[in-house]
């Protein structure tokens, strides 16, 4: 009798569930299977994006962009990008929140100021840098009488450096809250064990508090690295891709491929390249970090 | 069992949400080929939509011509989307073409090729192209068929100082070695040559293309079609690498902030008098009277190697028409009130700071390179720039060639290998899109 009725309550829960995951699944569908399969059937075309006919070229599209040499060159920029991005922010992050976890004055307002560039849309924060580079941080110049060079957007040998400064003033905030919220978790009793145990401060940090905010390092490395490799909104309102093409990345790339040259059918198979690569970044970097967090 | 009701509730909303956005495009861009077979009564209220891509200069002229439509034809009325022309208009355009594209289109002069040869535009009615100057009408036209109406222009070539042109004794430059003396001047004289904004690689293609009008399709108005026929290339002709080369003249006599500084910072400074000329069109007027209302400049047209350069015109407010529109009556309405409304026609030329394109009408701000173009023009020294942008399209290609041209001025790549690449664009160069 007993065992009827938990049957019963599997199946009403598990149609429940059914039920609950309907919305997200078609809303998945619509807006990212269904284009996938079309934009990889548009990259075996020519297609122009304006003319009813879409001739088909089979793989010729996908040979082409291997001797593309600014489809390669962009990609080189968005791994520079993105491998600097996780770096830096990962470790400012982290740092910022284990100095705000270790109870100094005014944290709240430390925590407000390092969050609010977050809130402002990428595309303004842009033009705030550029804004910063070419007028606002040259006047320093003027005061101190010093010839430090601020138009780090100017030079294809220092935009990269301005940009990573530019998205981490962003999204260092974002990231060090995760954190926080991680290190706030963590059980004081383990320090306090490892603190009778003689565990020193980079003992503890090393061997409980890295340790411990497995999954949100997990969470942190892997938001920030596909959100770099998808940067398109800083760029355009910022370098617009430039200097040259120095600071052209492998989305904006294919904006400028599939709608300002009219070669939509060459543009999906960029984007056809950069789905895959994207999905392999992140299902290496969960596999990793996951099997990392289930050994703790 | 309440909480299930809610959660089906909710599910159900949702799904029933995205099904009935997805599903209600339901435009037949088939529908009735011939227009003008559907009449406006006057008591008949119409809503016509409207693209409209705009420059810099354009934004807020949509108010204007509702306040005037609203007057002549109250009936009427205009659903206006307005966008940037750079980014967002061929987009914009790209995807009505799935679904039927609006009634009114208001672009370039250049994209009248593009899209007139997609069958997407109505031919215009001789009634209102008759009231456009006939040189606006010419590069509108294709086959005997006018499809768009010229509304206003803009005048490129080098905007000078007047002020230091006088002070310093410098001439207007008719050759090459003219400018070079004047540079060589500057220079001496711890003056910048010219004003440049590089960092918009946007300005980098449009002054590329005013030295080619001038040197390459001077000489030849179909260098474009020899281009793609293989019969002539970026790296072969002599002419078009010249044109390139200019781009380092001015690199090497500009600013060395011009990789970091913007339009309107580049030309507050040639107001300013920290430079002497500025490769530009009329989009820098507005920038020019806003910084200081009494600043006096002229115009020239940038000196070609033969010496017999022509100033540039570019049409630009275009308007065209769908081919496809359910109400020709109400859109020629718009476009009687567009070309016969003196007032509103004069407000906008004023607003925009830019050249009328309709006879008899001139607009009444005050230009300072008023007298250098009505010299030019009563030379017959003025060539419209729509020659050379519907033989090498912008979007693509100028545009494209313009971010080698930036990289190959930094040293990142080198002339071969810029100029290469813009011949490898061959099959994008054609502002045709079939």
């Amino acid at each position: 009798m007993g065992y009827k009725n938990t049957n019963g309550l599997q199946k009403r829960l598990e149609k429940q569930y059914l039920l609950l995951v309907i919305p997200g699944f078609v809303i998945f569908t619509i807006g990212i299977i269904i284009p996938t399969i079309l934009a990889f059937r548009f990259s075996l075309t020519s297609w122009n994006g304006l003319t009813p006919d879409k001739p088909f070229v089979g793989l010729k599209n996908y040979v082409t962009l291997f001797n593309d040499s600014n489809f390669l060159q962009s990609w080189w920029f968005t791994i520079k990008f993105t491998i600097g991005n996780t770096i830096i922010q990962n470790v400012l992050a982290l740092l910022f929140a284990v100095a705000l976890d270790s109870g100094i004055k005014a944290q709240k307002i430390y925590r407000t100021v390092l969050f609010i560039p977050c809130l402002i849309s990428s595309v303004i924060v842009g033009f705030i840098w550029l804004k910063m580079y070419s007028n606002v941080l040259p006047e320093i110049n003027e005061w101190l009488g010093t010839n430090i060079n601020f138009l780090l957007f100017g030079s294809g040998e220092t935009v990269l450096s301005g940009l990573l400064i530019a998205n981490n003033w962003q999204w260092i905030g974002y990231w060090m809250l995760i954190y926080l919220a991680g290190l706030q978790s963590i059980p004081a009793e383990l320090y306090e064990a490892a603190k009778v145990d003689g565990a020193g401060a980079v003992s503890r940090f090393f061997n409980i508090t890295i340790p411990m905010l497995a999954p949100s390092i997990t969470i942190c490395v892997v938001g920030i690295t596909t959100g770099s490799l998808k940067v398109y909104d800083l760029l355009v309102s910022s370098t617009g891709g430039g200097p040259g093409r120095s600071s052209t990345s492998v989305i904006l790339q294919i904006y400028n491929t599939a709608i300002g040259a009219r070669q939509f059918g060459y543009g999906s198979a960029m984007s056809v390249t950069l789905v895959f690569a994207l999905l392999l970044v992140a299902l290496v970097q969960v596999k990793t970090l996951k099997s990392r967090e289930v050994q703790q | 069992m309440k909480r299930k009701l809610m959660s089906m509730l909710m599910a159900s909303t949702m799904a029933a949400s995205l099904l009935v956005g997805c599903g209600g495009q339901a435009t037949d861009t088939n529908a009735s080929g011939e227009s003008g077979d559907t009449s406006v009564a006057s008591d008949e209220q119409v809503t016509l939509t409207v693209l409209a891509g705009q420059s810099t200069t354009d934004a807020g002229i949509e108010d204007m011509i509702d306040a005037a439509l609203a007057e002549k034809y109250p009936n009427i009325t205009l659903e206006w989307e307005c966008v940037g022309w750079d980014g967002e208009f061929h987009p914009k355009m790209q995807q009505y073409m799935q679904t039927g594209i609006p009634d009114i289109i208001i672009g370039k002069g250049q994209d009248v090729a593009t899209y007139s040869s997609l069958g997407l535009l109505g031919e215009i009615d001789s009634t209102y192209t008759d009231r456009v100057i006939d040189a606006a009408n010419e590069n509108v036209t294709f086959d005997g068929k006018t499809y768009g109406l010229v509304y206003n222009a803009l005048y490129q070539g080098v905007y000078y100082n007047r002020q230091m042109f006088e002070e310093n004794g410098w001439e207007i430059p008719k050759n090459q070695e003219d400018l070079q003396a004047i540079i060589d001047d500057c220079n001496a004289k711890g003056i910048t040559p010219f004003a440049s904004h590089m960092v918009d690689t946007w300005s980098i293609g449009n002054v590329t293309m005013q030295f080619m009008m001038n040197d390459v399709f001077n000489n030849n108005p179909t260098w474009g079609d020899d281009f793609r026929a293989g019969k002539t290339s970026f790296s072969t002709d002599e002419a078009a690498q010249i044109c390139y080369q200019y781009n380092k003249l001015i690199y090497d006599n500009t600013f060395p902030e011009t990789f970091s500084l913007e339009q309107t910072d580049c030309d507050a400074k040639m107001v300013l008098g920290d430079a002497a000329m500025k490769v530009s069109g009329s989009w820098s007027i507005q920038n020019f009277l806003d910084i200081d209302e009494n600043f006096d400049f002229g115009i020239f047209p940038f000196p070609n190697q033969t010496g017999d350069s022509k100033l540039i015109f570019e049409p630009n407010i275009a308007i065209m028409t769908s081919a496809t529109t359910e109400h020709q009556d109400a859109v020629n309405c718009v476009l009687d009130l567009l070309t016969s409304d003196e007032e509103l026609a004069v407000e906008i030329y004023d607003y925009t700071k830019t050249a009328s394109m309709l006879k008899g009408i001139s607009p009444t701000f005050t230009n300072p390179s008023q007298s250098d173009i009505d010299k030019y023009a009563a030379e017959d020294m003025v060539v419209d720039v729509n020659l050379g942008n519907n033989q090498l399209v912008w979007g693509g290609f100028q545009e494209e060639n313009a971010a080698d041209i930036a990289a190959w001025l930094l040293g990142d790549e080198s002339f071969e290998d810029c100029l290469a690449a813009s011949d490898a664009r061959v099959d994008v160069s054609s502002s045709a899109a079939e």
